[in-house]
């Protein structure tokens, strides 16, 4: 549900196997995903299914499914993208140092608060479209990690290549562009990874909503009683989010700039 | 702008009172830096050494006083514009680890608009200028360098669009002192051919010496407790702070006052042979020069072993015969070096070597006690009444 | 109905939901910190096995909380059991995860004292990384109650206890006058309820944590 990025972190941890752990990552979860989704493929053809299950159970209703989960945790992810990393780069500048531990005060704070009653109470109170509560229910839920991405990415320059490219004659805003910004990727990227995936994987509850995805099979096939149909909702879900997290890990690894 | 009387850099009552805080970090310094020249602000650490330095180029904004780069008051111009016609080194050099050292050295020309070749012929000068093959450094990381090449790189970066003025705090500070001594000679080389208006701040009052053509010693508040060149403050401390900060062995001191190139340096008093030279030519020269030892130099004119008269065997190969030299001087090494040097060697003799490592002649003790009684002679003839030399 | 009118009316059943919430969450926490700990002291020694561990766990973690209850529904159907166990499997990764990096980043120099010393692998376990890795598990453990206290409100899907009842209730009587103020209760309640274990915790970490490691 909640998801804390691996990355940086356990390569500390992981020490000398960092290339083990990257196969593993690479290839290892991928090959799990499919070889789930292929048995249970072939566990469905195996079954004769009644008059509901193939209602529920179809290429065309996966198919949605996944679409609409994927868009709205990639909305999600932009919007929260478009608030939190300007947001992050305003509050590490010097003049915003009063305001920056309240708002991180609220935004811890707004970590503790439900997904799931912050959807429900965008849906009822601002939006009455499943989707679009949706993600913007995902993306303020989303807006915790990415800030704190930018902002402990920034904040862990080091100071002397800083004071290096201010003594140089570069100025504030080429230092943020040229300097801090591509540094603070890497912890940025973690950052907007663990937005993507908490989005991908939050997204299913929008079905409660109306707002279709994985979530929509696990729902009406527990409602009407059809474990098969629940099963394939939880598999598409979890396969979807896992998924995220895969490319999510490889996108940092790419986008890592070289030199660090 | 620049007149024969305006220093490059004069700081006028320039001071720095931070918000909150009792004593002013700087005092109303004035201090003028003249051109070429390298001036060191030494003094114990809080002092606001680096405040003032850091004023020089408004990292810090002064809170009262003026400055002036070449007569030109800076103190109220664009920030950003002023500091790209200085260089700045710091202790913590700050490469750009995200990009290439082609790309760090480049940072300044690019911001003034220089064409690709341009900036691209100047970063392979540069390299060259500071000892680091171009082919081979200006595609790498910062991080694929050592410490020693790091801090190089560092200097170059300040030099790279030519800025008149450098500005240096602690340049050398983080190095072993092996490095930090071949990072100070290399830098004083490239300093004889750039005459660069240098301001360097250091803790160490040995590098001071060394690397400085004037020193100020700051006490607290930045105040300036004496501003002269290193003999004078050497042999006529101006207080007893200054005295005191100096600390004991200032006769050693001295001799890193003194580079070889500028005491005597004996050719010819000791006989010197090339690899062709027989055993039996050899042993003539020797003979007639009445010294103990030769000397034999390789190919390159670089001095390669002392050979003593029982070495010579017609049937030995010259270039294993006597002893290796260990001890040789480069004609910028401070006297103290050269001591040391000396000290090692067995006849008491330091080889002096030229620029490219070639013979340039000896060196020995007597020339170095010879210079150090004229210390003392200059010391007492300028009535200071500090007793030099009996403690050491 | 406001709020307030709400609660005046119902306060005993919203006191009996946080009631009911703390108590899955503190099970679902011991479970996790008792199978994480293990985990991680089963593995820390060994570089592979941690990677293998950490793939498995992070895996684990990004699977959606729904997605878990409906499998678990068909394995063990409704109730407190599939709604702690997912807590659990959520708890797990912050625990391993601070346990792991605890364990892993104590000084080698003082691991090297004790063994010169003559103390055997489980004795510096117990005696020497444990103790140390101490204030790092505990860190672990309060970002794992806090995540698993707003995580738990999806439980009540599957029957769970707790206040995410309050919410799916506002969810379902949707039009009705006690729609909105049941979901703000539900979610207010939430975000009190890790905020006070949360605070519970640090308070327990400062008291617990020996002064030297302070």
């Amino acid at each position: 549900m909640t998801a804390v990025a691996v990355g940086s972190v356990d390569s500390r941890v992981v020490g000398r196997e960092r290339k083990f752990l990257r196969r593993a990552r690479y290839i290892g979860v991928p090959a799990a995903v499919a070889t789930a989704c292929v048995a249970m493929y072939l566990y469905v053809q195996s079954q004769e299914l009644d008059s509901i299950e193939s209602r529920i159970i179809n290429a065309r209703n996966i198919w949605t499914a996944a679409v609409e989960q994927i868009e709205i945790a990639l909305w999600a992810t932009a919007l929260t993208l478009v608030v939190a990393v300007p947001l992050g780069i305003a509050l590490t500048r010097p003049w915003a140092r009063r305001v920056t531990p309240i708002i991180i005060a609220v935004a811890n704070i707004g970590q503790g608060v439900p997904a799931i009653g912050l959807l429900f109470f965008i849906y009822i109170v601002l939006i009455r479209s499943g989707s679009t509560a949706a993600i913007l229910g995902m993306a303020i839920y989303a807006v915790l990690p990415v800030l704190r991405g930018t902002m402990v990415g920034l904040q862990q320059v080091d100071r002397g290549v800083v004071k290096a490219a201010r003594g140089m004659g570069m100025s504030k805003q080429s230092v943020l562009l040229r300097v801090e910004m591509p540094l603070a990727v890497p912890i940025l990227l973690t950052g907007v990874r663990t937005a993507l995936v908490l989005t991908v994987s939050t997204a299913v509850l929008a079905a409660f909503i109306g707002g279709g995805t994985f979530g929509e099979l696990i729902i009406s096939g527990q409602a009407q009683g059809r474990p098969l149909a629940v099963a394939v909702g939880s598999l598409g879900a979890a396969a979807l989010a896992i998924m995220a997290d895969w490319v999510g890990g490889i996108a940092e690894d790419l986008l890592r700039p070289k030199g660090l | 702008m620049t007149t024969s009387v305006e220093p490059m850099i004069r700081l006028d009552k320039l001071t720095k009172h931070y918000p909150g805080q009792e004593a002013p970090a700087v005092d109303g310094v004035d201090l003028a830096v003249p051109e070429g020249e390298i001036v060191i602000l030494v003094g114990p650490s809080g002092c606001g050494k680096t405040t003032t330095l850091e004023m020089i180029n408004r990292l810090i904004e002064p809170s009262s006083g003026r400055i002036f780069l070449e007569g030109e008051d800076v103190t109220h111009v664009n920030a950003d514009q002023l500091r790209r016609r200085m260089g700045y080194v710091i202790q913590q050099i700050g490469l750009f680890p995200h990009e290439t050292i082609a790309q760090n050295i480049a940072t300044v020309p690019r911001m003034l608009g220089w064409d690709d070749k341009r900036v691209n012929n100047r970063v392979d000068e540069l390299l060259h200028l500071v000892g680091l093959d171009p082919g081979r450094y200006r595609n790498r990381y910062p991080k694929e360098m050592s410490g020693g090449q790091r801090q190089r790189v560092g200097v170059a970066r300040a030099m790279a669009a030519d800025p008149p003025v450098m500005l240096m705090d602690e340049p050398f500070g983080a190095t072993d002192p092996i490095t930090r001594e071949r990072l100070q000679n290399e830098f004083l080389r490239i300093q004889e051919d750039i005459r660069k208006t240098i301001v360097f701040v250091t803790h160490d009052i040995d590098e001071a010496i060394k690397m400085g053509d004037r020193i100020a010693i700051l006490a607290e508040g930045s105040r300036i407790a004496q501003y002269d060149t290193p003999e004078t403050i050497l042999t006529s401390p101006a207080s007893g702070f200054v005295e005191q900060f100096l600390g004991s062995g200032i006769l050693l001191k001295r001799l890193n006052l003194s580079r070889v190139e500028d005491v005597h340096v004996a050719i010819g008093e000791w006989p010197t042979i090339g690899p062709e030279t027989t055993a039996e030519q050899a042993r003539q020269q020797l003979q007639q020069s009445g010294r103990t030892h030769l000397l034999l130099l390789d190919g390159q004119r670089r001095p390669d072993r002392w050979i003593a008269e029982i070495d010579l065997n017609p049937d030995r190969d010259m270039s294993q015969a006597g002893t290796r030299v260990q001890a040789c001087v480069d004609s910028r090494a401070t006297l103290n070096d050269a001591l040391q040097e000396m000290l090692l060697n067995a006849n008491g003799v330091a080889a002096v070597v030229d620029r490219d490592g070639a013979y340039a002649g000896t060196l020995d003790l007597e020339t170095i006690i010879a210079e150090i009684r004229e210390m003392r002679a200059k010391a007492l003839d300028n009535g200071s009444g500090v007793v030099v030399g009996d403690d050491t | 109905m406001t709020v307030s009118s709400y609660l005046e009316r119902r306060w005993d059943v919203v006191l009996g939901l946080t009631i009911e919430h703390v108590i899955a969450v503190g099970i679902a926490v011991g479970l996790a910190t008792l199978i994480g700990i293990l985990l991680a002291i089963g593995t820390y020694r060994n570089d592979r096995a941690v990677a293998v561990l950490i793939v498995v766990i992070n895996t684990l973690f990004t699977v959606p909380a729904l997605a878990y209850f409906g499998a678990l529904i068909v394995i063990v159907g409704l109730g407190w059991t599939a709604a702690i166990t997912v807590l659990a499997i959520y708890a797990l990764l912050p625990i391993v995860r601070n346990t792991l990096t605890g364990l892993r980043e104590v000084d080698p120099a003082i691991v090297r004292a004790a063994r010169g010393m003559g103390m055997s692998k489980l004795q510096i376990l117990t005696r020497v990384e444990l103790p140390l890795a101490y204030p790092v598990i505990l860190s672990g453990l309060r970002v794992a109650t806090v995540l698993i206290v707003g995580i738990a409100a999806i439980g009540s899907y599957v029957a769970g206890p707790g206040l995410g009842e309050l919410i799916f209730s506002g969810l379902s009587s949707l039009g009705s006058v006690r729609a909105v103020p049941e979901i703000i209760i539900g979610t207010v309640a939430i975000v009190l309820v890790a905020l006070v274990l949360d605070g519970l915790l640090a308070v327990l970490g400062r008291l617990s944590t020996p002064r030297g490691l302070r």
